[in-house]
């Protein structure tokens, strides 16, 4: 006998093993080469008859022998039991198919900034506010303490529908419905779509959305506003950004701000997201303006606010990196299924 | 606006300053700098070079050889590979030591076998602009060897800042350096023209006459004798050039440097060309035209405040001048305006005549009444200084009601309230008194303040919050912690559960989309030709694509299908969420918010039908029903989906396969296949089902609190029954019969098979089959009651619907 003849032996009995297809076949196979008069036990009989230089030789491959073909026995006895009932099947499993559960729906990432905005806030005690998007020139301008003669109002940016309605160009009415029908203290948060004549582009589209915040109390202060804002950044875009005011214009807030997000992408070292600035324009904020309590009947000696805009679809391409906002309208769902 | 900084450096210091760190501060106080540029030649030791000679290159048919006198003694020797070089060309010269833009020395060097002395420039190599196309050509009147900078001006850097409508203040290099001026602590330096003025007084030679008051506050016009037309000096060309001006005249040029100098726009006519020497100020009248400066004829309505001569108007106040009256070459007599008019008239004026202007956009953000007679001293001080001009020693100045100057005073308290912060009352002060604020009073609960007259925005007290809050810097204005402040009362769980409706139609597998809300007539006219007088158009559409609100979901969401079909997407399930709209019967219009749901089957021949396509849709109907928490149906014992359809006939349907749906008792929209001649529209062959629901039919029952009941601890029981029955008898027949016959054990019903192509089913037949499931809640069933309880169903199927049970 030499370990050659021992090592095909060994193939040979391993390859019946896994043919077997029944635990009975198993039994045969094991028999056939561990039983009592197996072709192994045979073998070490004969041990004796070899030169005593190559006894343990041949010792030791009997030994692994032994040993390897218990272990195949053992996982080839346990997936034979795994059958139900040791029945064989047909065709092997194949765990490797493709699954068949189809159904995933995902939201449409505007939607999402939307969601994670209110749930934000929602944290801080904001409600949920809402208003039409047929909305009066009173709510959408007048009230808001914007000039008969701005240029927002010209019928080159707004679409008018009569002489006094119009399809609303912010959020920021829902302000003043909110404190219309209620008395202070406010605190709202209100998503909507917002409409303004622009000519669609990568950076511009005829409708959008804006998520409007209104925060009036005793005593609210900018201070408050940056605060809010930060708490707000950092947990919509990652704990390490940072916001900026600038000052601005805008006719229903004094002072008024526009602000800035450090960039979530390079940590405000400059790339290609922030146009290396490291800064990210978001909106416009500020303190409501006493004209603007005065048209809803608040007291400005007694109350003070903070409000805020942004822009939802700017908001979902910076987080995002969609670097075309006609891609958010146009629904090709090898584009939506990317935000799973 | 465009800020020269060499010119801004006239009226405060800016030295030790870089122009961001200029920038910067702009910025953050409120005049964003959108643009740095570097301007004028970044080159150094450049003088004026002119070709006295040009020769062939003997080794290069591209070069040649240039004799340049460069003001030395001898001529030099300059290879030159442009296009335009010729004998008495005056072109930039960079002799050897020279350094050009790009921060290259000039060597002397020899190219293909001939010395080159120096270099002749094209404008990009010495950084005056990325012109390489030739030599730059300079003036005849150059002289060899001055240097470049004399002509071209040495490098400067311009701002573009984008100033905002409430600080017309700012749109001047006076008011920039004001801000300038607080920001760094340096004082503004206002020149102060001095006139000396000889000859007649101007009464004698000319007439105003101011007959608008309100639409022009203020009128002054001064006369100059003497003026001697022709080209400013250079320096002042190239100021006005750089804030993006184009030098014309010393006299226009004059009116533009004292405008973009304090912000007064300023107009000279000719006094030669006024008929009757005289001025008015009054409205246009009816069928009267001007050719304003630009060419263009204009027919004036009243209304329109015009300068007019003895007989015809003659310029657009605070607009434009007209082209009959303004400067000649051979103007000798000026009639300088300088005036103030009322900021919404110039606005309604401007935008009526689609025509803007430098003085326009000024006047209509809000001149300085009191600026008027700087300006115009100064616009004289510089023509008698560069155009000759003699000054009159008198000058009309109509200003019947002058304009007081407001009162604002701020409560300190109430600044620090607002800011959160507390800047200081003495560095508070002193920001006012920088900008120019008379402090009027001054004690510990507050400030009263004097506003100047160019200061149009400072209105109250929140204004010079403002104020003191840019100026202090919005960056040391702390982040308060945020705390949640719960506002008690307020119930905004109407628009939750509009929310909540998103989520849980994604959480059933369906994608959500967004189309834009507005839509075409030939989208709509597609599905629906009927409607079109329902439509809400808009008056001002941007164009016929998105030319009507969209009345519906549908059209856009079978669009959305197709198009992704037309980008070989299999399968798809979608929804949406949004506003739709039309116009009330009353004229008037409305919106409501609905729901659309699609879904388009995988293609292939006949691999769905469309049985199983409307099926599928049905499912997602049914399973909402209950992801809303719409109560179910409850029969005996057994619980069906609130869901009911019934037949309808919709425009955008397949014939027969189109549903009103009532989901949880109330009607809730409409459902069914889409026409093949729609999906043919994107190539769709196989079926489309969709549903379009009202938002506020799905609302109700969302936040219904769900109450516990026993699930029964004994076992069920199942019993399958198979039976043969006509085409006409629907699945709800057999639940209704089965249902009547039911003891109060039955718990479910489950049809399991429909069963047709058989030699043993007669055409007009079909086979189902049900599995039904009984339970008690009181014990154990048995077999026998079981079979009892399914033999009376049986029997009432044979009876009923003449169903033949299969054994
Ligand atoms: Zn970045």
């Amino acid at each position: 006998m030499e370990p050659a003849d021992l090592s095909a032996l060994q193939e040979q009995a391993l390859e019946e093993l896994d043919r077997a297809r029944t635990l009975a076949e198993l039994e045969a196979v094991r028999v056939k080469y561990l039983g009592r008069k197996g072709l192994l036990p045979a073998i070490m009989e004969k041990l004796g008859d070899l030169p005593p230089a190559e006894r343990p030789i041949v010792g030791r491959s009997a030994n692994a022998f032994k040993e390897n073909f218990a272990q195949r026995l053992n996982v080839c006895r346990e997936q034979l039991e795994r059958n139900r009932g040791g029945v064989v099947p047909k065709r092997a499993w194949d765990p490797t198919l493709p699954g068949l559960w189809r159904g995933m729906g995902v939201r449409h990432p505007i939607a999402q900034i939307m969601e994670e905005t209110i749930q934000i806030f929602d944290r801080l005690g904001f409600t949920i506010a809402d208003g039409p998007d047929l909305e009066t020139e009173w709510h959408n301008f007048d009230a808001l303490n914007t000039p008969a003669d701005h240029p927002s109002r010209d019928t080159q940016d707004t679409f008018w529908l009569t002489d006094t309605l119009l399809l609303r160009t912010q959020t920021s009415p829902v302000q003043i419905r909110v404190m219309e029908s209620r008395p202070p203290p406010v605190r709202i948060i209100a998503p909507g779509r917002c409409y303004r004549r622009d000519t669609t582009d990568a950076t511009h589209s005829a409708n959008f959305h804006q998520i409007e915040g209104l925060y009036v109390d005793r005593n609210v202060s900018l201070a408050d506003l940056k605060g809010d804002l930060t708490y707000f950044a950092r947990a919509l875009m990652g704990s390490e950004v940072k916001v900026r005011f600038r000052p601005h214009f805008f006719p229903f807030t004094e002072p008024s701000v526009e602000y800035d997000f450090s960039c979530h992408v390079c940590g405000g070292k400059g790339c290609r997201v922030c146009k290396n600035s490291g800064w990210i324009e978001i909106s416009g904020a500020g303190m409501v303006d006493p004209k603007v309590f005065h048209n809803v009947g608040y007291d400005p000696e007694q109350w003070t606010g903070y409000a805020f805009g942004m822009g939802v679809e700017r908001l979902a391409m910076i987080k995002f990196g969609i670097d075309d906002i006609r891609l958010l309208y146009d629904n090709d769902a090898r584009f939506l299924e990317q935000f799973a | 606006m465009k800020i020269p900084l060499e010119w801004l450096g006239e009226y405060v210091d800016l030295s030790g300053l870089s122009s961001q760190e200029i920038a910067e501060r702009l910025t953050f106080s409120g005049l964003e700098v959108e643009g740095i540029e570097t301007v004028g030649c970044q080159a150094e030791g450049i003088v004026v070079g002119e070709v006295l000679e040009v020769r062939p290159h003997p080794a290069a048919d591209r070069l040649r050889v240039a004799i340049v006198n460069g003001g030395g003694g001898t001529p030099l020797t300059v290879v030159c590979g442009a296009s335009n070089v010729r004998p008495g060309l005056k072109a930039p010269l960079a002799p050897v030591g020279a350094r050009l833009a790009n921060g290259v020395r000039i060597q002397a060097a020899t190219l293909r076998g001939v010395r080159s002395e120096g270099m002749l420039c094209a404008e990009d190599e010495l950084g005056i602009s990325s012109d390489h196309t030739g030599l730059m050509e300079l003036p005849a009147e150059a002289r060899p060897g001055e240097p470049l900078d004399r002509i071209v001006g040495s490098a400067d850097t311009v701002l573009s800042a984008e100033i905002t409508p409430n600080r017309p203040d700012c749109l001047s290099l006076i008011g920039i350096a004001r801000e300038l001026g607080v920001l760094f602590e340096r004082p503004l330096r206002v020149p102060d023209p001095v006139l000396i003025s000889r000859g007649e007084r101007a009464v004698e030679r000319l007439k105003v006459v101011l007959e608008d008051w309100n639409g022009c506050p203020r009128y002054t016009a001064r006369l100059l004798a003497g003026v001697r037309v022709a080209p400013s000096p250079a320096w002042m060309r190239r100021r006005l050039e750089r804030a993006g001006v184009r030098a014309i005249c010393n006299v226009v040029d004059v009116t533009n440097y004292v405008m973009l100098e304090c912000g007064q726009p300023l107009h000279a006519f000719d006094l030669r060309r006024l008929k009757g020497g005289c001025l008015r100020v009054r409205r246009a009248q009816e069928g009267e035209t001007l050719q304003t400066l630009d060419g263009v004829i204009r027919r004036l309505t009243p209304g329109i405040l015009v300068i007019a001569d003895a007989e015809r108007p003659v310029a657009l106040a605070g607009i434009m001048g007209g082209e009959e009256s303004g400067v000649l070459s051979d103007t000798a007599e000026v009639v300088l305006e300088s005036a103030y008019f009322q900021p919404a008239l110039i606005r309604k004026t401007s935008k009526a005549l689609g025509l803007s202007s430098e003085s326009s956009y000024r006047f209509e953000r809000g001149a300085d009444p009191e600026g008027v007679e700087w300006a115009s001293r100064r616009a004289a001080a510089l023509l008698g200084e560069f155009a000759g001009a003699e000054a009159t020693p008198d000058f009309w100045d109509l200003y019947p009601a002058p304009v007081s100057r407001r009162r604002v005073s701020m409560r300190w308290e109430r600044a620090r309230t607002l800011l959160g912060t507390d800047p200081g009352a003495d560095r508070i002060v002193r920001y006012f008194e920088g900008l120019g604020l008379r402090i009027l009073a001054r004690d510990a609960q507050r400030v009263e303040t004097e506003i100047p007259s160019w200061r149009v925005d400072l209105e109250r007290e929140a204004d010079l919050i403002e104020e003191a809050a840019r100026l202090y810097g919005l960056d040391k204005i702390p982040a308060a912690e945020p705390f949640a402040r719960l506002v008690p009362g307020a119930d905004d769980r109407p628009v939750r559960a509009r929310l909540e409706v998103n989520r849980r139609l994604a959480a059933l597998g369906l994608t959500e989309i967004m189309n834009y809300s507005f839509t075409s007539d030939r989208l709509l006219d597609l599905m629906d030709p009927t409607d079109r007088d329902r439509r809400a158009r808009l008056p001002n559409p941007l164009s016929a694509e998105h030319a009507v609100l969209r009345p519906s979901l549908l059209p856009q969401m079978i669009e959305t299908l197709g198009r992704n079909r037309s980008r070989q997407c299999e399968e798809a399930a979608f929804f949406e969420t949004g506003r739709v709209f039309y116009r009330t019967a009353d004229g008037g219009w409305a919106e409501s918010e609905r729901v659309a749901i699609g879904l388009m089957e995988r293609p292939g021949l006949g691999s769905i039908d469309e049985e199983s396509c409307f099926r599928r849709l049905k499912g997602v109907l049914e399973r909402l029903c209950a992801a809303l928490r719409m109560p179910p149906l409850e029969k005996g014992g057994v619980r069906l989906p609130p869901l009911e359809l019934e037949m309808a006939d919709w425009p955008w349907a397949e014939a027969g396969l189109s549903v009103s749906v009532r989901m949880g008792g109330r009607l809730a929209g409409r459902a069914g296949l889409v026409r093949s001649a729609i999906r043919r529209e994107w190539r769709i062959t196989d079926p489309v089902a969709v549903a379009e629901l009202e938002m506020d039919a799905l609302t109700p029952h969302l936040f219904r609190v769900p109450v516990y009941r026993p699930v029964s601890v004994h076992p069920s029981v199942d019993r399958d029954v198979a039976f043969i029955v006509d085409e006409s008898v629907c699945h709800s027949d057999v639940i209704r019969v089965m249902l009547e016959q039911a003891p109060s054990e039955l718990r479910r019903i489950r049809l399991f098979d429909i069963y047709r192509d058989s030699a043993l089913i007669r055409a007009g037949r079909k086979s189902m089959a049900y599995r039904l499931t009984y339970q008690s809640e009181k014990k154990t069933l048995t077999d026998e009651e079981a079979n009892t309880y399914h033999g009376y169903i049986k029997a009432g199927l044979t009876r009923v619907l003449r169903a033949e049970i299969r054994e």
